[in-house]
């Protein structure tokens, strides 16, 4: 017990003699670890915050009937009680469509009828001239397709009169989109609406599904809609997936690579101070073997040294290392990132090895042969 | 009863120089040696041998019956833990430990520390009222007091002492060798290298060496009592 106590007390006299030299660790540690906690920090949230980001950019699963079959619309009610009996908190947004064929005037073009409430979370990208639609009520209001618009003439505010069969509707145009895609050249209403005009209430023609999480959250997701819902395809946006997963795969290795390249430079000025330090201690070694100091006992102070450096640098720099995510996160995602608790142990567990690392000249002290330090070689 | 140490025809080489040739002598325990002569001669050598802190190229050299020609680095590690007394001409104490730290330092590589004992030992070289200073705050005679007392804090078989007083003033070397006088008195095996003749004259046997060998072994003439 009291060797022990004799231990710490060596090691608290050696903290305090170099203390110079070790506050130049302290501070490429603490440099270190702030960066490494920060970006860990950054990268544990990095899915849950781009995922929230890519939820905004469109489906990525599509429940549709089955390709080749018979009946061209899914019931309505069903899909969306049986999509919402699930009660899945992944689901960001679920979007049916009825797509029907109409004529405005002469001129053929698609009517989407949806809800625009669901739809205008799932697409927050659209650019939208005039105003959205944001009520499922809006019965009277449209959006139309940039390129739809122009083959019609119509402007934000015209009216619109569509044909389908024997069926007519009058609306009046609330904004122009621009999506870039198929919705450029089409009309979109309210579900009820389109389903009047085509004369198939509570029919819809697909569902889209904006759902939060990894590949393979996704996958599972899909496999349970898949069995709630029997008789329709339940089908993941392959191309989106895949393309979250791509950006997130390479975010995680951007990360995983700076932290690596900070943490060794962190190396670098430990060992530039302990290698200063090895110079300042090689008598204080020679003399300890020479009174009979085993080489594993002399060696486990300084180990012991630079690890209770280790965990102090890595203590500062997870809490200068949280404040630089919170900042990081409010300037690059536009919210705050949490701290995450298991983002402590890895900084201490990363800032001690490398102190540890750092600390190579400190072992190279175990060749000292006293005879020559002792003659003041 | 064996001598406490054997030295028989010991040798030692640093490349192409040899430092000690052909060297024997004996010591018996309880014995005062001087080891003398020019700077050169294999003093310094010797005793680190004597030390373990160095090995012979050739020879024996027994300390209490251990032939430590023969041990590894762990063993020597061992034997200067458990046998030797080292005190140096530099001191060489831990400039951040306290003076009862760098005693206690002496414990904690033998077995464990006692500061109690560390304090005691302390008080026997007249260091009583030091105990907290660091060498920095500590005259050279109170350093070379404090070595004395790590030196002896394990209860050595032999003390090895190089050059103990050619750092310190005529006051302090005289209180230095009145320790080292009652040390022997009180039957602690002792081994000085000095130049100094006044430390030469009180041990019970000179040993002296030149160009690595061994010149003569002799009594000295003067009574302690007049140093």
């Amino acid at each position: 017990m009291a060797t022990r106590s004799m231990f710490f007390r060596i090691i608290w006299k050696l903290l305090g003699a170099s203390r110079g030299r070790l506050a130049l660790a302290l501070v490429a540690l603490s440099s270190g670890a702030a960066v490494s906690s920060a970006l860990l920090n950054v990268n544990l949230d990095a899915e849950r915050k781009l995922t929230q980001e890519f939820r905004t950019l469109g489906a990525n699963i599509v429940i549709a009937p089955p390709s080749g079959g018979s009946d061209a619309a899914l019931a309505d009610s069903s899909v969306m009680d049986g999509i919402a009996g699930l009660r899945a908190r992944q689901i960001i947004a679920a979007a049916p469509f009825l797509y029907v064929a109409a004529n405005s005037g002469t001129q053929p073009v698609i009517l989407a009828g949806t809800w625009f409430d669901q739809v205008a979370k799932m697409n927050s990208w659209w650019k939208i001239d005039g105003s959205w639609v944001a009520s499922r009520e809006s019965h009277l209001r449209c959006l139309v397709g940039s390129a739809a618009a122009r083959q019609l003439g119509l402007a934000i505010g015209s009216p619109v009169e569509l044909r389908s069969g024997d069926h007519t509707i009058s609306l009046t145009v609330a904004g122009i989109v621009t999506a870039g895609g198929a919705e450029d050249s089409q009309i979109f209403t309210d579900l009820s609406v389109a389903q009047d005009l085509a004369g198939l209430s509570g029919r819809v023609s697909l569902v889209q599904l904006s759902v939060s999480g990894s590949s393979s959250d996704i996958e599972a997701l899909t496999n349970r809609l898949a069995s709630a819902l029997p008789g329709l395809d339940v089908r993941p946006v392959r191309q989106i997936a895949a393309a979250e997963g791509t950006i997130l795969g390479r975010i995680r290795g951007l990360i995983f690579w700076t932290i690596a390249l900070i943490l060794a430079l962190s190396m670098l000025g430990v060992l530039a101070s302990m290698a200063a330090l090895a110079m300042e201690r090689r008598r204080d070694v020679g003399l300890m073997k020479a009174l009979g100091g085993p080489v594993s006992r002399i060696m486990r102070l300084f180990l012991v040294e630079a690890g209770a450096l280790g965990i102090l640098g890595g203590t500062i720099g997870f809490v200068v290392g949280m404040l630089l995510a919170r900042w990081m996160g409010s300037s690059v995602f536009g919210v705050a990132i949490s701290p995450r608790p298991i983002v402590f142990p890895l900084t201490i567990i990363l800032t001690v090895a490398v102190a540890l690392l750092g600390a190579f000249p400190l072992r190279l002290l175990g060749r000292v042969r006293p005879a020559e330090i002792l003659r003041g070689e | 009863m064996a001598p406490l140490v054997q030295v028989e025809n010991l040798e030692k080489r640093f490349d192409e120089v040899r430092a000690l040739k052909q060297v024997s002598f004996d010591v018996e325990a309880g014995e005062w040696i001087a080891i003398m002569g020019p700077s050169g001669s294999g003093k310094t050598t010797l005793i680190n041998i004597l030390g373990g802190l160095d090995h012979p190229t050739s020879g024996r050299v027994t300390v209490d019956g251990m032939d430590i020609a023969e041990l590894g680095e762990r063993e020597l590690t061992r034997y200067r833990s458990d046998k030797i007394g080292f005190v140096f001409q530099q001191f060489h104490l831990v400039s951040y430990l306290t003076a009862v730290e760098n005693v206690m330092l002496a414990q904690y590589f033998h077995s464990i520390t006692d500061e109690t004992e560390a304090v005691e030992s302390l008080r026997r070289v007249g260091m009583g009222d030091r105990l907290d200073h660091v060498p920095a705050q500590l005259s050279g005679g109170e350093q070379q007091r404090v070595a004395i007392a790590r030196a002896l804090i394990n209860n050595p078989k032999l003390i090895l002492a190089d050059e103990p007083t050619g750092n310190l003033d005529e006051a302090n070397e005289a209180i230095i060798l009145n320790l080292f006088r009652d040390l022997h008195s009180s039957g602690h095996t002792i081994l000085v290298v000095t130049h100094s003749q006044a430390i030469g004259n009180l041990a019970d046997r000179r040993v002296e060496l030149e160009h690595g060998r061994l010149a003569r072994i002799s009594v000295p003439s003067v009574a302690r009592e007049q140093v």
